[in-house]
């Protein structure tokens, strides 16, 4: 216990704690308006993009500077964005393509900037390589003032501008038609993504930070049915990531901390894939695994049903093994299933021939339900 | 802060243009990529009708609509609704998009998709409330919908969705409503469901402007019709304009199909190419 005290008394810890809460509230929050807009490459477009960024603000700044760093990375995020807007609307490039541009060209610019300091600036470079794959425990208490001036700026405009956005996100010919400047929202939407972006690049880096645009968010819509909740816990789970991914890279043997937050963000998304009830794939499989076995069941209940029917006896009891040939596979399963639900019983009828079932009341009434132009058996079950 | 989305201002001493007109469209070019797709359309739609527009595939029905809307930047024309510029007028107009327009996989309830058709009215910064929540339920109850308030929207069937869509039109509380293909794909009921309400909405007095898209119906369900192609082929009250020939000038061989309504009835006089003067009886 004392350890773990330690642990968080540490202030690096304390650092790195509060550079992931605030990164996993952001890229939460925005994540989801990105997921939702089908826009998920955008952040990829952006965090990329904002290597020519960093390089620029390091050489401007003359040092590693974060102000100037961020600074750098949040306008050339927003030139890659802008430029791939001026080349999907002046040609018939489609927005992927237009992204996939953006996205290379900035990140070989910024590569070539990286590559040039560190020729140059030799060991005083100020380690920015760190912001390709992240570094967690370099973080400052100053740079916190820095991410959280960003995050509380990204988060009051997703506060005012709530509805907007939801519409837009949703149904933006709608929101044109209601007079909302469509295109604004959506630049000023794109652009507090660029915030969350640029809030990432410390701790995950440029390479992996659009992962944890994405995860959360897509983790997130499996379990919700309102915007509202999704963003709530997409959020929360950008913090699980973000701590859980921080704290094995700060306590551990220097391990990179973007590929551990996402690694982390990854088991949150696979976890919710398959369990959230309602979209689970585990219990899709199940529904309609259910499902079959029901059909299967009405199917062999017909079966015994029609039997009894050409016998014109409804405590006729059929064979197994005639049932089998009738459905072309072993309808035991069913059967017993059909049993518990009091449908079907096995008849003490033969013993040495092989088992026999026979309808019971509930059965019958069960199969004329279901075949209300049966022949054969007259009205009433229990009448003989 | 009301209506604060559309544009506010000099109302009074604005002369207005074909204040008799519901709808009015003046010389409407869209082009795409150098071809157009609406040439030269002249639109004159009076108040209180139920109007079809009809036309072949690919005739520029919903181009139509959107050009109308301001949702596809037209190369040339200008649209008033009642005597104003749409632009002045957008709290007066609501509108149904295709249902295929949006993404119902989208984290929302039908009450929450209802509620977005008053966000023209609340204006910036206001958050929907009590007001609004009954307004939207009152408009579920209409399209009979109510049951399925809190369901989520991809839950919906196809149909229920489209009602929801409609429910969201009538809490805009408009004057001129236009929806785009609102019978396609969708069960008998909600047809049924939405041919009633929009008829009732005409007997009010709105307007209501459907991209349609079944000949068979047109004349049980519409007064006014725009037969399109690329240009405007005939317009005016159905009984009029809905004739044999003006439908073969838009279908051309395509319109062996229809087997009542004009071919089975006797003919109707024709309606002039330009019916601009045309006003419902």
């Amino acid at each position: 216990m004392s350890a773990l005290l330690d642990f968080l008394g540490d202030y690096t810890i304390q650092n790195v704690l509060l550079g992931a809460i605030l990164l996993g509230v952001v890229s939460g929050v925005l994540g989801s308006f990105a997921v939702l807009r089908q826009q998920s490459l955008l952040g990829d477009t952006l965090s990329h993009a904002a290597l020519p960024g960093i390089c620029l603000g390091f050489l401007i700044a003359g040092a590693r500077e974060l102000p100037a760093i961020l600074g750098g990375a949040l306008v050339t995020a927003m030139l890659a964005a802008l430029a791939m807007l001026v080349l999907t609307r002046s040609s018939r490039l489609k927005t992927d393509a237009g992204l996939g541009i953006a996205l290379s060209i900035f990140f070989a610019f910024g590569v070539v900037l990286l590559t040039y300091i560190q020729g140059t600036a030799g060991a005083s470079q100020g380690g920015l390589d760190s912001f390709l794959f992240g570094q967690a425990a370099a973080i400052l208490r100053s740079d916190l003032y820095v991410m959280a001036a960003i995050a509380a700026l990204a988060l009051a405009l997703v506060l005012a501008l709530w509805k907007e956005f939801k519409l837009v996100a949703f149904d933006p010919g709608f929101a044109a038609t209601l007079g909302l400047p469509v295109l604004v929202l959506e630049t000023v939407l794109t652009v507090t993504i660029a915030f969350a972006v640029v809030i990432g690049l410390q701790m995950v880096g440029v390479v992996l930070m659009a992962s944890m645009v994405i995860a959360p968010a897509v983790a997130a819509r499996q379990w919700v049915r309102r915007l509202e909740t999704m963003v709530v816990l997409a959020a929360l789970f950008g913090v699980v990531s973000g701590v859980v991914g921080a704290l094995i890279s700060a306590a551990g043997r220097n391990l990179a901390t973007g590929p551990l937050i996402i690694l982390a963000a990854t088991v949150l998304v696979i976890v919710s894939m398959l369990l959230a009830p309602e979209r689970g794939i585990l219990w899709d499989a199940l529904r309609r695994r259910r499902q079959e076995r029901r059909l299967e069941a009405d199917r062999v209940l017909a079966t015994v049903y029609d039997l009894a029917s050409h016998h014109r006896d409804r405590r006729y009891a059929a064979e197994e093994s005639m049932i089998d040939a009738y459905h072309g596979m072993a309808t035991r399963p069913a059967l017993s299933r059909l049993s518990k639900r009091g449908l079907v019983q096995p008849s003490r009828h033969m013993p040495e021939e092989g088992r026999h079932w026979v309808l019971t009341d509930a059965g019958l009434d069960e199969a004329r339900r279901r075949h209300p132009d049966g022949q054969g058996l007259g009205q009433g079950a229990s009448s003989d | 802060m009301r209506g604060v989305f559309t544009a506010a201002g000099r109302t009074a001493d604005d002369p207005l243009h074909e204040p008799a007109l519901a709808v009015h469209v003046e010389d409407l070019t869209v082009s795409y990529q150098g071809k157009p797709v609406l040439w030269d359309i002249d639109i004159n739609i009076p108040p209180g009708v139920m109007a079809a527009i009809v036309g072949p595939n690919g005739a520029g029905k919903s181009t139509l609509i959107k050009a109308i809307l301001g949702l596809v930047p037209p190369t040339a024309g200008h649209v008033t609704i009642s005597g104003r510029p749409y632009k002045r007028q957008r709290r007066k107009v609501g509108y149904v998009p295709q249902r295929s327009s949006v993404d119902w996989d989208f984290p929302t309830t039908a009450l929450d998709v209802v509620m977005m058709g008053r966000y023209g009215h609340l204006g910036w910064f206001r958050h929907p409330g009590r007001h609004e929540r009954a307004r939207a339920l009152a408009a579920l109850d209409e399209v009979r919908m109510r049951d399925f308030a809190d369901r989520q929207i991809s839950q919906l069937s196809g149909g229920q969705q489209q009602r929801v869509f409609l429910a969201r039109a009538l809490v805009q509380e408009a004057d001129v409503y236009f929806l785009d293909e609102p019978m396609a794909g969708v069960d008998a009921t909600t047809e049924r469901t939405i041919v009633g309400l929009l008829q009732m909405l005409r007997d009010r007095g709105k307007t209501v402007i459907v991209v349609h898209h079944d000949l068979q119906t047109v004349q049980d369900y519409f007064d006014w019709i725009v037969i399109l192609n690329v240009r405007v082929i005939a317009q005016g009250p159905v009984g009029t304009a809905y004739t044999l020939e003006n439908l073969h000038r838009a279908y051309g061989g395509q319109i062996s199909l229809i087997d009542r309504g004009p071919l089975a009835g006797p003919r109707g006089p024709e309606a002039p190419l330009d019916a601009a003067g045309d006003r419902h009886p």
